[in-house]
């Protein structure tokens, strides 16, 4: 059996809704049934076989080639399989995620894995604003799974997010982990300004030390944190593309905070800061 | 009763080992050296001899490299057994609290999945008085509670499995000193063997027990047809030469992993042989009735 798989005859003009484009949705479904779904596309709806080549058998194992920052909405709300993006993917994709894997070989855009609450999505390149944040309504961001950017992020990574981890191996924008209820997100290149404002709980891990830390979190001095070393060690046993965690101790800053909220929450630097006077 | 299996001119009883079904557990310590893991295994696995008055039977299993544990440093793995999974609970959870946690920079993670789970830093956690942390990695809950040497991890719970207890064989020497320096390297020899434990200190039992007593109060008390100092007395299972018998007992994890026990501890003991005071090798079982488990000794040795 081969991949099922969405070959974009020509770049969109508008934004095109994919989120039909589930293992989930396409399940049992034929070919010619496939190319007949229909897909919101600007103002319209159009047939999905009008705009993609299709070919393949695999509904569990979805591709989808010559992708434009004008897809949207990939992986939505899917619960197993997966699906890979050739190209760039645009806003939301793995929105309210429940499981399966979602790779993206190229760059995304905004609210990606807003309100996922299982499953794993890789986005080879960058993320704009607002990864695994919630929507205004939701009642929280990511509740859990696993997001994994190899370049950089863009504001308010992780905004209210409740459990799961996120890992940014470039730099994150401003508000870094803002309004965090749990969870945990690692920033291997510089932060922004105001990482883990109004945090309750949870973790945010920055391997530089970032533009400021708010006056609302208090050092708590350079330690060994062996809750580091049992990340690191399992996030290498993950996957091998973690290996570089290698390179990271048990050794970092911790900042309690944020105290003008509950406070629980940490930052840990795994550089070595001076503080006091 | 007896016919002839005679290795290394030691007789081998044509009997069977009676064993039970127990439900066991694993956890893995690591510390900053494998010295404090040591005092932290050797903490937990204390009065854990017997299920019979210490509600578990415990003991080390093995060493673990840095690149087998959870947080990448040397670590121990000990199994717990007990007759029900309530046992468990009760008893790892308190001994991780006063014997794990208490030893300076120890950590403490499940070591076996099971459908049924034991809380492990489940209660613990409220240690911490509020400033524990909970932390979910890879589908694992894991709990950190600051302590004054740091931190102290816990993961959440550990799993539960069906596992059998009370596979043994008896070692019946000239005198005690024969039998000891036989049993220990015997114990060496399981020590090898992954999955089981030898729960008894030093794996040996120097007073192996029979079910019920005379007095109605006590379930267990000694077994003196094996009592060298009975001969005269009972209807004594010893010959005139035996002067000493030793005990192994057996918890595993399934059947075949104490066989390979067994085979692997009762030759050992059969290497010293009748010259230097092992004379016979036999079995404790109580007529086939209370136990589903039948370990024959000839069987597993041949």
């Amino acid at each position: 059996m081969s991949a099922l798989t969405f070959i974009l005859k020509k770049p969109p003009q508008y934004t095109l809704d994919v989120s039909r484009l589930t293992p989930d949705y396409l399940e049992g479904k034929t070919l010619a049934r496939i190319k007949k779904i229909r897909l919101r596309y600007g103002n319209q709806k159009i047939a999905a076989g009008e705009l993609f080549t299709i070919s393949g058998m695999e509904t569990d194992n979805i591709i989808i080639n010559h992708s434009t920052e004008k897809l949207i909405g990939v992986g939505h709300e899917m619960t197993h399989g997966r699906i890979e993006v050739k190209g760039d993917a645009g806003n939301f994709i793995g929105q309210k995620m429940q499981g399966g894997t979602i790779t993206i070989r190229g760059n995304a855009g905004t609210w990606a894995a807003s309100s996922m609450s299982n499953g794993y999505i890789e986005i080879n390149g960058n993320v704009g604003d607002y990864l695994g944040a919630g929507l205004p309504g939701d009642p929280h961001g990511m509740s859990n799974g696993h997001v994994f950017v190899t370049g950089d992020a863009g504001d308010r990574v992780g905004d209210r997010m409740r459990r799961g981890i996120i890992i940014i191996r470039g730099k994150a924008g401003d508000y870094c982990g803002s309004r965090m209820a749990a969870g945990t997100i690692i920033v291997l290149d510089k932060a922004g300004k105001n990482a883990g404002f109004g945090m309750k709980r949870g973790t945010i891990v920055l391997a530089k030390k970032p533009k400021n830390i708010a006056a609302s979190f208090k050092s708590c001095g350079n330690l060994k944190i062996q809750f580091l070393r049992l990340l690191f060690k399992q996030l290498i046993e993950m996957s091998k593309q973690y290996a570089f965690f290698k390179k990271y101790g048990p050794e970092a800053h911790r900042f309690a905070g944020d105290l003008a909220s509950k406070g629980k929450g940490e930052l840990l630097i795994l550089q070595t800061i001076k503080t006091g006077s | 009763m007896r016919t002839a299996l005679k290795i290394n001119g030691v007789t081998i009883d044509k009997t069977f080992a009676e064993a039970f079904p127990m439900k066991a557990t694993r956890i893995i310590i690591t510390a900053m050296t494998l010295k404090w893991a040591y005092r932290a295994a050797n903490s937990i696995r204390g009065f854990a001899s017997s299920v019979i008055a210490c509600g578990i039977e415990a003991d080390i299993e093995r060493e673990l490299k840095p690149s087998e544990t959870p947080d990448g440093r040397p670590g121990i793995s000990v199994m717990f057994f007990a007759m029900s999974t309530k046992d468990l609970d009760t008893q790892v959870a308190t001994r991780v609290g006063q014997s794990v946690m208490t030893t300076a920079t120890t950590a403490c993670y499940a070591g076996i999945d099971g459908e049924k789970t034991i809380s492990l830093g489940k209660n613990l956690r409220y240690f911490g008085d509020g400033y524990q942390i909970s932390k979910v990695i890879n589908g694992n809950r894991y709990w950190r509670i600051p302590v004054m040497h740091g931190e102290f991890i816990c993961q959440e719970t550990t799993g539960v499995t069906g596992a059998i207890g009370g596979g043994n064989f008896l070692v019946l020497a000239k005198t005690a000193r024969h039998g000891l320096a036989a049993c220990e390297k015997a114990v060496d020899a399981i020590k090898s063997v992954p999955g089981v434990i030898t729960a008894f200190p030093g794996g040996i039992v120097g007073s192996g027990s029979k079910v019920g007593s005379k007095y109605s109060f006590l379930s267990a008390s000694t077994n003196e047809v094996y009592c060298p100092t009975l001969k005269g007395q009972v209807k004594s299972e010893l010959t005139d030469e035996i002067g000493s018998v030793l005990e192994i007992v057996i918890d595993g994890l399934d059947e075949e992993s104490i066989c390979r026990a067994i085979r692997a501890g009762v030759l050992a003991a059969c290497e010293f042989g009748p010259r230097k005071g092992i004379y016979r090798i036999s079995a404790g079982n109580y007529g086939g009735h209370l136990g589903k488990y039948h370990f024959h000794l000839q069987d597993i040795v041949k």
